[in-house]
């Protein structure tokens, strides 16, 4: 009965990956400013208070501008690094393309001190910038996994063709690749939205005295009394993420559909 | 081939090289393809044969050497800007285009209203026999239909030089002998010139006017199918076209006009000279024999033409063909023809005694 411990090994894990997560909308609903059980009835007043948390507003305005802006910034970095890596041959791409991805499995703290010693050192203020730039390095790697997917399952031979059509290499970029690598595209700005959204290390190290949401939350636990107000908000988080990661994994299944390549691995 | 060598010079490769790095890919490609000639490129796989067509696309740039396009010399000019189109052996249909989109793709550029562009999308499906099919999406067709928007999108260009690379191979066996048919027809009436890559023997002697034989990167044969069939120059392209006996043999005398050998099994023959390529002195010397120019002789039968007794060794039945193999002469030497089957001539046994009518004009000799 390999197959019959296998299936309760699975479900325990899945339980202790998910049942945490699970109790942020049990109490971000529970009428009661203590967090524990037995539950005391229904609210959504957590969700109201929200509504009147200036700092919170601040965050989570900082946290879009920010997001927003590593999204573009990494995704754009990404189309160049995948389009290099899939097209060109150049010395040492092994190399570099391996110190490219790196950051993915870097231990995020080493990189967030290291950036701070180069900020303070070369004198470039703490704020929003600087953050990004954090984010935009721990991001890229992302993006370019997920674009370099979908750069390599375009066949050459469209962009050949395009060109023996009459098209300059400018314009079979737009007309044909960028089309045809969109869904990627899609695909790597809400995943890198949603990474640098929910990111603390970097927003807490290089922020100065600037609060993302993940670094407000953080702050608010020394407060007994806001912490419903914070399931309440990660309630929202976690649906935000979800929602976007799986629009993000339609857009890459499509689009390798579209370019007829075959689907392997992916994120989701 | 009714094909007329006086036309005017379409391309024109003067010594090309191109290297890949270490690998010399192109080892001095020189030669002709006339203007408005269905030719091929004609080899195994990897002896340059879709290096070569991509270097008059412009694909690929070239070591040394010159290609000429209608005699411009075409070093420096990108593919946008050469009067050649291509189809590619993956098609390369743009997945995110209708099949109109697609046919007219090449126009954007073109300065006539949209109004005559959409005619000349239309006459060109209608052309390939895809008249009506311009509105669906470029994903929802099958292989040959592909096939077709891929020459319909090249030749709305106009022009003066389709190179196709192994356009049929993805195509099941009946699609293809269809295809070979349309394409040889497509061809008549455009008049464009036709470069055709293949690794098919049958496809390009079906096909064209004229193939060049590669091998590793070198023309080691340019002629029409007949020539290349019943002439081929070497061992190589012999065994390549076709099948072809090869008979051990002893040259006796080389005369102005003629040759004298002793094959064995067949005796000794007289050839003329032209029955006899240049020798390229690396292998001992043999004669090569088409197996259709053998003739199993029945009882009762008699013919001009020389014989040799055999024996049976091997019968393979082809419907409407049966070959056979067949020991010459009392010699080790063994031979395939190959007989039409037709009604009152009955299929041999092995084993069974032969008599084989040959004639000596059909010998090639390799030395
Ligand atoms: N971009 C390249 N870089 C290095 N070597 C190459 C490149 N393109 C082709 N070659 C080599 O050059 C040789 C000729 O290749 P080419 O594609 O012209 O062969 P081919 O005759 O078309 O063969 P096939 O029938 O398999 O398509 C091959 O040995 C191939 O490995
Ligand atoms: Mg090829």
């Amino acid at each position: 009965m390999k197959g019959g411990w296998f299936r309760g090994y699975a479900i325990v894990y899945l339980l202790v990956l998910y049942a945490p997560i699970m109790l942020l909308p049990i109490f971000a609903f529970n009428d009661s400013a203590i967090v524990s059980f037995p539950l005391a009835g229904f609210t959504t007043k957590w969700f109201t208070q929200m509504a009147d948390e200036p700092t919170l507003h601040d965050a989570l305005r900082n946290s879009l501008f920010i997001a927003v802006s590593t999204a573009v910034i990494s995704t754009l970095l990404g189309i160049l690094a995948a389009r290099a890596s899939t097209r060109f041959v150049f010395p040492a791409k092994g190399a570099i393309m391996g110190l490219i991805m790196l950051p993915l499995v870097l231990p995020e703290i080493i990189a967030a001190v290291s950036l701070l010693v180069v900020f303070l050192g070369i004198g470039i203020p703490l704020g929003l910038i600087t953050i990004i730039l954090g984010h935009v390095l721990v991001c890229t790697p992302f993006a370019i996994a997920i674009l370099s997917a979908s750069f390599q399952s375009l066949d050459k031979s469209l962009e050949e063709a395009a060109y023996d059509l009459g098209e300059t290499p400018l314009s079979t970029f737009w007309l044909i690749i960028l089309p045809l690598v969109m869904p990627g595209i899609i695909s790597s700005l809400l995943i890198t939205f949603t990474i640098s959204l929910d990111e603390f290390i970097m927003a807490f190290f290089l922020g100065g005295t600037n609060v993302t949401l993940p670094v407000y939350i953080f702050s608010q636990f020394r407060f007994p009394q806001s912490v419903p107000v914070i399931m309440a908000l990660g309630t929202l988080l976690v649906l935000l993420s979800i929602t976007l990661l799986a629009i993000a994994e339609y857009f890459r299944r499509r689009g390798i559909a579209k370019t007829g390549g075959k689907n392997t691995g992916g994120f989701l | 081939m009714t094909f007329s060598a006086d036309r005017s010079t379409m391309i024109e490769f003067r010594d090309v090289h191109k290297y890949y790095g270490d690998y010399h890919a192109l080892r001095g490609i020189s030669g002709e393809i006339k203007s408005g000639e269905f030719f091929s490129l004609l080899g195994p796989s990897g002896c340059g044969k879709t290096t070569l067509l991509r270097t008059i696309a412009g694909f690929e740039g070239i070591s040394s050497g010159a290609v000429l396009i209608d005699g411009k010399d075409t070093a420096g000019i990108p593919p946008n800007k050469r009067p050649t189109n291509m189809v590619f052996q993956s098609y390369a249909i743009f997945p995110h285009l209708t099949v109109a989109e697609n046919v007219g793709f090449g126009l954007r550029r073109d300065p006539r209203s949209a109004a005559e562009k959409s005619r000349a999308v239309d006459e060109a499906l209608e052309m390939v026999g895809l008249k009506g099919y311009g509105g669906r999406a470029a994903n929802a067709l099958s292989g040959g239909q592909r096939q077709r928007v891929a020459l319909a999108r090249a030749l709305i260009l106009k022009p003066k030089v389709l190179l196709l690379d192994e356009p049929l191979s993805a195509l099941d066996k009946k699609m293809r002998e269809l295809m070979q048919v349309e394409l040889i027809k497509l061809q008549r009436q455009v008049g464009i010139t036709f470069i055709l890559v293949t690794h098919d023997q049958e496809e390009a002697l079906v096909m064209s006017d004229r193939i060049a034989v590669m091998f590793e990167g070198e023309i080691a044969q340019l002629a029409d199918p007949e020539t290349l069939y019943r002439r081929p120059n070497s061992r190589k392209v012999a065994d390549f076209i076709g099948t072809m006996n090869f008979i051990p043999c002893e040259v006796l005398s080389q005369g102005m006009d003629t040759i004298e050998v002793d094959a064995k099994g067949l005796g000794r023959v007289t050839l003329s000279t032209d029955q006899a390529p240049p020798p390229n002195g690396k292998e001992s010397p043999v004669v090569g024999l088409r197996p259709e120019t053998l003739t199993l002789l029945y009882p009762g039968q008699s013919t001009q033409d020389r014989t040799v007794d055999g024996v049976v060794d091997e019968v393979i039945y082809f419907g409407d063909m049966t070959y056979y193999d067949v020991y010459i002469g009392g010699t080790d030497v063994e031979v395939r023809l190959s007989m039409r089957n037709v009604p009152g001539r009955p299929i041999l046994d092995v084993g069974t005694q032969v008599q084989l009518a040959w004639n000596p004009s059909a010998l090639v000799l390799f030395r």
